[in-house]
């Protein structure tokens, strides 16, 4: 149903491209320089990006009355969190992987770098997932902004992860310790933020 | 026959406001309660509470499971049907209904000939082309979709039509004759066959 609604996944995509390419204009042209703010710019955008759709995940459901319907259905109500979670990142973030590729070349990445970068943006780009919707159900009905100011925080150690990983590519150092790192948290994150989720929802009926 | 539902000395508060107090009922196979109340005098809040969407403030509920006992966990397939319908707008009415019976997977005979009997036509149209009383059509097609146990269902006779409305008692009584029992809101008491109850709490 997402895929009907373009704005959802199209508007990450371009805020993500048009944040990165501000950056050689904007500051230098220089390759160098690009290739050593290249980790960061990447992982900011990408970061800002999902946030931008976040609020989308359970505001329709909850206004229109289909998430009374799958709270009161026999499924668990932590699958109905993790499979909107899940079709939200397929919608947002897969793009955001793609349009990644597109910025490397932008910012004039190395070859041997896009490897942890596409690992490192699938873990922390679902990991931001997770805590959006939590930050998307505890400002359920309210101001979309709301949502991002909630989550950007909690966003902070997927942000250091993933840029480092993708500089110690650059640098040629192992950059495995970060991605298991952030393999772990995502592997904490599936089940304790989902379950987090479906209270913080259930809250709102309160 | 056992009541599928029993409610004792149900109690609910929001802030200062006592929404309602003491409340006692069953809810039998085949038989309906209506709940009747003014704006704000807590009949949404109470559908709530018996579906375990809001934590039971005082009282007790017990629910009859296949095997006869009373539990306090909801053991009945229940159907909800809030202010809000549950109705998407990108959906056609058709695909409305198959993702409302995504659980439990019911055929596309019954899903086209439970979209007939409210007299919904056109299958494939988006609800978002559609009047308001069509999209009540569909959230009432839902109904027929599986045998629930109980359909709670708030405010179900707003914004209809008389035609609707009657359309909505048949299907009632229908519903009725199965076994299936409903407990339903409104402002003031409607044509269904019911036990009343009125909750007088002040605004």
């Amino acid at each position: 149903m997402a895929f009907r609604r373009s704005s959802t996944y199209i508007t990450p995509l371009i805020f993500f491209l048009i944040v990165i390419s501000f950056f050689p204009i904007a500051l230098s042209p220089d390759q160098d320089f690009l290739r050593s703010l290249a980790p960061g710019v990447i992982w900011i955008a990408a970061l800002l990006s999902s946030l931008l759709a976040i609020e989308t995940i359970f505001s329709e459901d909850f206004r229109d009355g289909t998430l009374d319907e799958f709270f009161i259905s026999n499924d668990p109500s932590f699958v109905l969190v993790f499979a909107k979670v899940l079709c939200h990142w397929l919608v947002t973030g897969f793009p955001i992987l793609l349009a990644s590729l597109i910025s490397s070349l932008i910012l004039y990445l190395p070859v041997s770098s896009l490897l942890p970068m596409i690992c490192s943006l699938i873990l922390g780009t679902f990991f931001m997932s997770l805590l959006g919707a939590i930050g998307a159900a505890l400002s359920l009905g309210k101001s979309a902004i709301l949502s991002a100011i909630i989550v950007l925080p909690f966003s902070i150690p997927t942000l250091l992860m993933g840029t480092a990983a993708v500089s110690s590519a650059i640098d040629y150092q192992d950059y495995s310790g970060f991605l298991l790192i952030m393999g772990a948290m995502l592997a904490i994150g599936v089940p304790g933020l989902c379950l987090l989720t479906v209270e913080a929802i259930l809250l709102n009926y309160e | 026959m056992l009541p599928k539902l029993k409610v004792s000395n149900l109690s609910c508060s929001r802030a200062d406001n006592q929404l309602f107090d003491d409340l006692n009922f069953e809810v039998h196979p085949g038989q309906n309660i209506e709940i009747i109340g003014s704006n704000g005098s807590g009949k949404t809040t109470l559908l709530r509470v018996l579906l375990g969407l809001i934590d039971i403030g005082d009282g007790e509920m017990e629910w009859l499971d296949n095997e006869n006992n009373y539990n306090n966990f909801r053991s009945i397939d229940c159907f909800y049907q809030g202010h809000s319908l549950g109705i998407k707008n990108l959906l056609s009415a058709q695909e409305n209904l198959r993702l409302s019976s995504y659980s439990f997977g019911v055929s596309e005979e019954k899903i086209l000939s439970s979209l007939n009997r409210v007299g919904i036509n056109n299958h494939s149209s988006f609800a978002s082309e559609m009047s308001v009383g069509q999209k009540k059509r569909i959230s009432i097609a839902r109904w027929l979709l599986k045998d629930f146990g109980i359909y709670f269902i708030d405010e179900p006779f707003s914004a209809l039509d008389d035609q609707a409305s009657s359309l909505i008692v048949e299907i009632i009584e229908e519903l009725n004759a199965k076994g299936a029992s409903f407990v339903i809101t409104g402002h003031r008491p409607s044509e269904i066959t019911s036990n009343q109850i009125t909750l007088d709490h002040e605004v």
